[in-house]
This record gives C-alpha cells, sequence and structure tokens, in this order.
C-alpha cells in the first residue's frame, strides 16, 4: 500500500502542472478547421499536440513561454499570423522563425524582452507587421535589423523610447506604419527624419509623446500620409516644426486628461507653411475665435472640430472654399445658423451630431450650402412641429440625411420636397408625427434605404410611404400595427422595388397570406422578436432565395403544406421558439434535419415540447412515429373481426325479417 | 488502488480553476460618511482601482486611479453602469469611453496586452449621495462586445 500512497501524493502533486497541458488540448478553440485556433488564457507552455501541423492563424496570447527557440513552432510551418501577447517571453533566440516561410505577422506586445537574438526573427519570406508594444525597448538597435526588408508596420507604443532614429541598416522602403504612441520622444530632429527617407506615404503616430522641440528643417520637403501628435501640450511647437512638410492628414487632437494651452492665431500659423489636407483638433479650447483664426486652414479639404467648445463659427471666414468635410460633433450651438454655413461653399459632408444643447435647426441655415450630400444632425434634441422644408432648404443635392436620436417630428406632405436627390434617410428612435393621410416621402423617387425603427409610427396610414419609387432597404423595427396584425391592405404595397425589409419586435401575432403580394424583389426579411406562429409562412410562398429571420417569434409547429415554401428560400433562422417536437410536428423536424445547410442559429433551435425534450437541439432529436407492426397485426385484427360482426349481424337482421314474413 | 485513482480523478475533475474562485474585495475609497467597495466580476483577472476623494457631496470631474491589463484592443470603448438600491433597479446607462470619431481619453486606442495605468479626470457630473446602500454593476467593453473589465460594486452611505 506504501508504494500506491505515494505514487497518490506524487500525482498529485504534479497534477497541478499536468492539468493544464492535459485539459488545454481540448480547450484551444477551433475558428476555421485546420486553420484558425484560439489557445488564449490557457496557462500553456508549449504548443499543444492536438494542434494541426497547418495551422495557419495561432493566437496564442496569455500563455507561458518564458523561452522562444527554433523548436518552439517547428511543427507549424505553415503559420502566417501568430499572437504571442503577454507569454512572459524574455528570450527570443537564433532561428525561432526559420522554418516559417509563409508567416507575416508576429505579435510581441507586453513581453519583458531581454534580448532578441540576431537571426531571430530569420525564416519568414514576407514578414509584414511587427509588433514589439510595451516590451521594455529603449534603444531601436534591440530590434534585429535582418529579414525587415517587407516590414509594411512596426508598432512600438508604449515603450521606453525617446528618439525615433531607426538603426542605420534598417530597411525602411516597404514601410507604411511607425507607431511610437506613449513613449517618451522629446526631441525630433533632421537625423532621426533622415533614417525614414526611403519610406513613402508613410503614417507616422507620435500620440502620446511631449515634443518639446523639433530640429528646423526636420520636415523640410517630407511627404506623410498622416501624422499624429494627439495630446501634445504645444501644438506651435509641432506647427513650426513641420514647415515645409505635405500630409494627407494631420491629428493635433487632445484629450480630458490632458492639460493644453488655448489655441492662438500665432499658434496656427505654422499651417500657412505646409501643405495639408485634413486636420483633427478634438477637444482643444480656441481663445478668442475670429474669422482670422483660419487663415492658415485655406487649402484644407477637412476638417474636425470635435468638442471643441463651440458656441458657433464666426462670419465672414475667408479662403475656406475648397474645404469638402466640416465635422463639428459635441459642440455647444444654439441653432444651426450660428456655424455660418456661408463661408464653406464647396461643403459636401457636414456633421453636427451629439451637440451638448437642444439645437434648433432655424429657417434655411444651410442653403448657402448647394453641394452638400452628407448631412448628419443625429443625437442633437431636435424638436420641431413643421419639419423638414423650411430647415433644409435649398438643399437640392442632399443625399444622406440622419435624424437619427432626436425629439419628436412632424412631418406633412412631401416633408423633403427642398431634397429630391434623398437617397438615405434615418429617423431610428425620433418619435415622428404624421396625420394619415399625410405622404411625408413623396417624390423622393431616388430614396433607397429608410429607416423609421423605433419612430411610433401610425402604421394604419396606407399613404405613409407612398411615392417612394426605388426603396430597397426598410427598416420599421419596433413599431406597432393595428392588432397585432399585418392585413392584406398595408402600407408596403406601394413598395415595389423593397429587397431588404426588417419588421422586427413589432409584437406581430399575424401577417396575412397577401400582405407581401406586391413586394416581389425582397430578398431579405427580418421578422424577429415578435409573436408569430407557423401560419404566418404562408405570405412567402411567392418569394424565391431569401433570407428568413424568424427567430425568437411563437412557432410550436409548422404544418406540412407550408414546407414547401421554406424550402425554397436560402436561409431560413427559427432559433428562440418554442418549438414542438412531438409527433404532431415530425413533418417539419425531418424537413429541419435534411436542410440543415439552410438555417441559421442552429444551436439555438430547440424544443419547447414535451418536458422530456426541452432545450434539446432539434437537429439532435429522434422521433419515431410511424405505426409500429404488432400496431398494424392489432388493427388488422380489430378491422376483420368488426366485417365479421357486421356481416353476421346483417345475415342476422335479414334472417329475422324473412322469418317475420 | 482503484478507490485512489478514482478519488485522483475526481479531484483532478473538480478543482481546475478553483471552480470559480471570486476576486477579492477592494475598497477604492472610505471616509466619514461613504464607502466604495468593489470587485472584480471578469474570471479572468482582477484590476485595481481608486477614487482620490470620497464624500457624500460628489464633486464634478473627479480624479481616479485605474490599473488594469487588457485583454482587448480598445479603440472603441463602451461603459455600462447599472444602480440597484434594495434589489430594485434605479438607473441603467451607457456611456462611450473611447470612440473612432472621439478618443476622449488618452488611453483610447491602446492595444490588447498592453498594462494601463491611469491617474486622471473623469468628466462626472456633481451630485450629492443619498444615505443608503447601492449595489452597481460596472462593465467596460470593446466594438465587438468583448469585456474589457467588470466590477460588482457597493457603495454605502450613512
Amino acid at each position: 500500500m506504501a508504494p500506491h500512497g505515494s505514487c497518490f501524493l506524487l500525482a498529485v502533486l504534479l497534477s497541478a502542472g499536468c492539468k493544464a497541458i492535459a485539459s488545454s488540448d481540448q480547450m484551444c478553440t477551433e475558428k476555421e478547421a485546420n486553420k484558425t485556433y484560439n489557445c488564449e488564457n490557457l496557462g500553456l507552455r508549449e504548443i499543444p499536440d492536438t494542434l494541426p501541423n497547418m495551422t495557419e492563424f495561432l493566437e496564442f496570447g496569455f500563455n507561458f513561454l518564458p523561452t522562444i527557440e527554433n523548436t518552439t513552432f517547428s511543427r507549424l510551418t505553415d503559420l502566417i499570423f501568430l499572437d504571442l501577447t503577454r507569454c512572459q517571453i524574455n528570450w527570443v533566440h537564433e532561428g525561432t522563425f526559420q522554418s516559417h516561410h509563409q508567416l507575416n505577422t508576429i505579435v510581441l506586445t507586453g513581453n519583458p524582452l531581454i534580448f532578441m537574438a540576431e537571426t531571430s526573427l530569420n525564416g519568414p519570406r514576407s514578414l509584414k507587421h511587427l509588433f514589439l508594444v510595451q516590451t521594455g525597448i529603449s534603444n531601436l538597435e534591440f530590434i534585429p535589423v535582418h529579414n525587415m526588408e517587407n516590414l509594411e508596420s512596426l508598432h512600438l507604443g508604449s515603450n521606453h523610447i525617446s528618439s525615433i532614429k531607426l538603426p542605420e541598416n534598417f530597411p525602411t522602403q516597404n514601410l507604411k506604419v511607425l507607431d511610437f504612441q506613449n513613449n517618451a520622444v522629446h526631441y525630433l530632429s533632421r537625423e532621426d527624419m533622415n533614417t525614414l527617407e526611403k519610406a513613402t506615404n508613410l503614417s507616422l503616430n507620435l500620440n502620446g509623446n511631449d515634443i518639446k522641440g523639433i530640429e528646423p528643417g526636420t520636415f523640410h520637403s517630407k511627404m506623410f500620409q498622416s501624422l499624429k501628435f494627439g495630446g501634445s501640450p504645444n501644438l506651435s511647437v509641432i506647427l513650426k516644426g513641420l514647415q515645409n512638410s505635405t500630409a494627407h492628414s494631420l491629428w493635433l487632437g487632445t484629450y480630458e486628461d490632458i492639460d493644453d494651452q488655448d489655441l492662438t492665431l500665432a499658434m496656427l500659423e505654422g499651417l500657412c507653411e505646409m501643405t495639408v489636407e485634413s486636420i483633427n483638433l478634438q477637444k482643444r479650447h480656441f481663445s478668442d475665435i475670429s474669422s482670422t483664426m483660419f487663415q492658415c486652414f485655406t487649402q484644407l479639404q477637412e476638417l474636425d472640430l470635435t468638442a471643441t467648445h463651440l458656441q458657433g463659427l464666426p462670419s465672414g471666414i475667408k479662403g475656406m472654399n475648397s474645404l469638402k468635410k466640416l465635422v463639428l460633433n459635441v459642440n455647444n450651438f444654439g441653432q444651426l445658423c450660428e456655424i455660418n454655413a456661408a463661408s464653406f461653399p464647396s461643403l459636401t459632408d457636414l456633421y453636427i451630431k451629439g451637440n451638448v444643447r437642444k439645437l434648433d435647426l432655424g429657417t434655411g441655415c444651410l442653403e448657402k450650402l448647394e453641394n452638400l450630400r452628407k448631412l448628419d444632425l443625429s443625437h442633437n434634441d431636435i424638436e420641431a412641429s413643421d419639419c423638414c422644408n423650411l430647415q433644409l432648404r435649398k438643399l437640392l443635392h442632399l443625399q444622406y440625411l440622419n435624424l437619427s436620436f432626436n425629439e419628436p417630428l412632424t412631418l406633412q406632405n412631401q416633408a423633403f420636397k427642398e431634397c429630391p436627390q434623398l437617397e438615405l434617410l434615418d429617423f431610428s428612435f425620433t418619435h415622428l408625427h404624421i396625420n394619415t393621410p399625410q405622404s411625408p416621402f413623396q417624390n423622393l423617387h431616388l430614396l433607397q434605404v429608410l429607416n423609421l425603427s423605433h419612430c411610433l409610427l401610425d402604421t394604419s396610414n396606407q399613404h405613409l410611404l407612398a411615392g417612394l419609387l426605388d426603396l430597397r432597404h426598410l427598416n420599421l423595427q419596433g413599431n406597432l400595427f393595428q392588432d397585432g396584425s399585418i392585413s392584406k391592405t398595408n402600407l408596403l404595397q406601394t413598395l415595389g422595388s423593397l429587397e431588404i425589409l426588417i419588421l422586427s419586435s413589432c409584437e406581430l401575432v399575424s401577417i396575412d397570406q397577401q400582405a407581401f403580394h406586391s413586394l416581389g424583389k425582397m430578398s431579405h426579411v427580418d421578422l424577429s422578436h415578435n409573436s408569430l406562429t407557423g401560419t404566418s409562412i404562408d405570405a412567402f410562398s411567392h418569394l424565391k432565395g431569401i433570407y428568413l429571420n424568424l427567430a425568437a417569434n411563437s412557432i410550436c409547429t409548422i404544418p406540412p403544406h407550408l414546407l414547401p415554401i421554406l424550402s425554397q428560400q436560402s436561409t431560413i433562422n427559427l432559433s428562440h421558439n418554442p418549438l414542438d417536437c412531438t409527433c404532431s410536428n415530425i413533418h417539419f423536424i425531418t424537413w429541419y434535419k435534411e436542410n440543415l445547410q439552410k438555417l441559421e442559429g442552429s444551436e439555438e433551435t430547440l424544443c419547447a415540447n414535451p418536458s422530456s425534450l426541452r432545450g434539446v437541439k432539434l437537429s439532435d432529436v429522434k422521433l419515431s412515429c410511424g405505426i409500429t407492426a404488432l400496431g398494424i397485426f392489432f388493427l388488422v385484427v380489430f378491422l376483420l373481426s368488426l366485417t365479421t360482426l357486421f356481416i353476421f349481424s346483417v345475415k342476422f337482421l335479414l334472417r329475422h325479417k324473412y322469418q317475420n314474413i | 488502488m482503484k478507490g485512489f485513482t478514482a478519488a485522483f480523478l475526481i479531484w483532478t475533475l473538480i478543482s481546475p480553476n478553483g471552480g470559480g474562485k471570486a476576486w477579492p474585495t477592494h475598497t477604492a475609497c472610505r471616509d466619514g460618511s461613504l464607502e466604495v467597495l468593489y470587485e472584480s466580476c471578469d474570471p479572468l483577472q482582477d484590476f485595481g482601482f481608486s477614487v482620490d476623494e470620497c464624500s457624500k457631496q460628489l464633486k464634478s470631474n473627479i480624479n481616479i486611479r485605474f490599473g488594469i491589463i487588457l485583454r482587448e484592443d480598445i479603440k472603441e470603448l463602451f461603459l455600462d453602469i447599472a444602480l440597484f438600491s434594495k434589489g430594485s433597479s434605479i438607473l441603467n446607462f451607457s456611456y462611450p469611453v473611447c470612440e473612432d470619431d472621439l478618443p476622449k481619453f488618452s488611453f483610447c486606442g491602446r492595444r490588447k496586452g498592453e498594462q494601463i495605468y491611469y491617474a486622471g479626470p473623469i468628466n462626472n457630473p456633481g451630485f450629492e449621495v443619498l444615505t443608503g446602500e447601492y449595489q452597481v454593476l460596472l462593465q467596460l467593453y470593446n466594438g465587438n462586445h468583448s469585456t474589457v473589465a467588470c466590477a460588482n460594486a457597493t457603495i454605502i452611505c450613512s
């Protein structure tokens, strides 16, 4: 017994270590067979044997690999993407990836690297993305330069880097993204920048670095895709330093947790000396904003002034003729006219969402913007008793209008006469008052997408959607219908071009068989989260190859004569219904198993009845509902005896009758 | 021996990960009349949190300290708060912390695996906490609805 006892003790002692490996084999989750696996958070000390050799994408973060070397991943030669986030890696030894020719992304984020060998990243024929975020790097010489010829992005955020100067022989010709977020770079010199000379269209991210100085000429005739100096307290240093440079976009915003100086005209003067198309100044404060403040913004195409504490824009800003896109989200306007839109005659996109105060649309405040294509006025507490012709006056080319998440709006007949080119209109979560029989959307002949979800519509108004000849996509989620039913005559009948219809969460109980008859082009119908029963399927008899979502309804049984209607569709979701798994539903259950490839959400398509099968997946149910041999025998015997009895009784009756004569 | 093997098997089956052991309860702040306790409800990890000033008359824009390891990218980050008192729900709201078009804080955009330490203001409104005991469920999640942090907090105001 003694040896057995010690064996047990030994087993117990070892089990802590063995357990992780033993149990983990099953625990890596397969996302795509033989290709993509996630083994995160399993405390693994090696690659599990169960991972197939041909694994291509491996997420292996939050495990334990203090040393990685040529044997660590040698079996998985087909790797393309390898994520080793926070695996407590100290050492990356010679030739770790020597047999991984396909590897293009290595993620080493959050590892306390002590040393990477000279040849540690050799092997991959085209290593494109390298993440060395928060690995304790203080000197860029730490990164092995071999095999970096194909590198497109290098992520070096949250380290202790104080100079962006790359090692002299570091190949940068293919580099597109260089990310130095949250480091300790305080100074940029010409020498630093010269190491990046060969890179074209580079995006350089210096967010979260307190830049205190830039050597004159550092950016001279340099071109960038994007430059980010987010959170820099001193913008004038940066703008002065960027002299004679070209950047497609320049991010100069700041954050809630950073104290910064107010922007002055003098600070922004540097912008006159550079070429830039798009600027972001989010969360900055302007001191004493006047029309001259923007005198260096004349070449600009996009300007983002999100949350810049604006109560208005000065009138008479000159030279902003080429501005195409203006973002004024999360500011403090009282009335739309306070943005003085006339300064931006070329504007095509205007975003004013999430205004801090209740926004008054005024009258014709945007009428000078005759090129406007896209207008976002969502989340503004806008309220209007007669929308929207006065408010949107002369926006003849408007294609996209977002008025979602506002206060109640009243729409009259032809409410969008001023914007006949509208293609998309979003009113979700804005309460709409439309009196019967008004048709607010009439003459929007080009409208393709209309979102009316949660608008508390009066759906009994048959004319509500009149005139929408080209409407493809209609969302009516969360609106109610009379008696919870869509009848033969309904507001959808005029929408002959409709392809996508969303009627989820409308508390529907029934749909008339003829309700959708005029909608012959539909390809996607969402009726989820209602109280529909199986008979509603009849409404789709004229449609083929559609996506039909009937999830979370009250479907118990589906009668056999409706199954061909389901068969002719391409995808069906019946999950979260109280489905009947008794013999009364056997035809449907048989159909279900034969058509599994058509069914979406089959993991959540469960039986509710009988109680013995509650919670069982429909695809796993086995029912035998035919009559058994014994049953047939008894039935035959019973029928035979019945016939015999009948013959005898007839004989008896006849005999009895003739006896009397 | 069979008995031992069986016992061993059962033991190994039951014991992994301590069978849902809870993280310890920490004190976020405590002073005369107000006490805030919290525990992490993310099964994967604990986190550190403290409030600089703890007072019944909560000031606006208070400073906090927060330390955590990110298990997800936080280019987009949302906070859900559910407040309960005596078992009934008083308040629910959702607040965007980081969005693509408005990264409010300097830590927005940091990556999975990064360790974060934040000491700074949170831009809250000032209000008075009424006497009583409250339960608060706080959830931080990213654009894919993956949990970044989860806290069960208790506020005791006397």
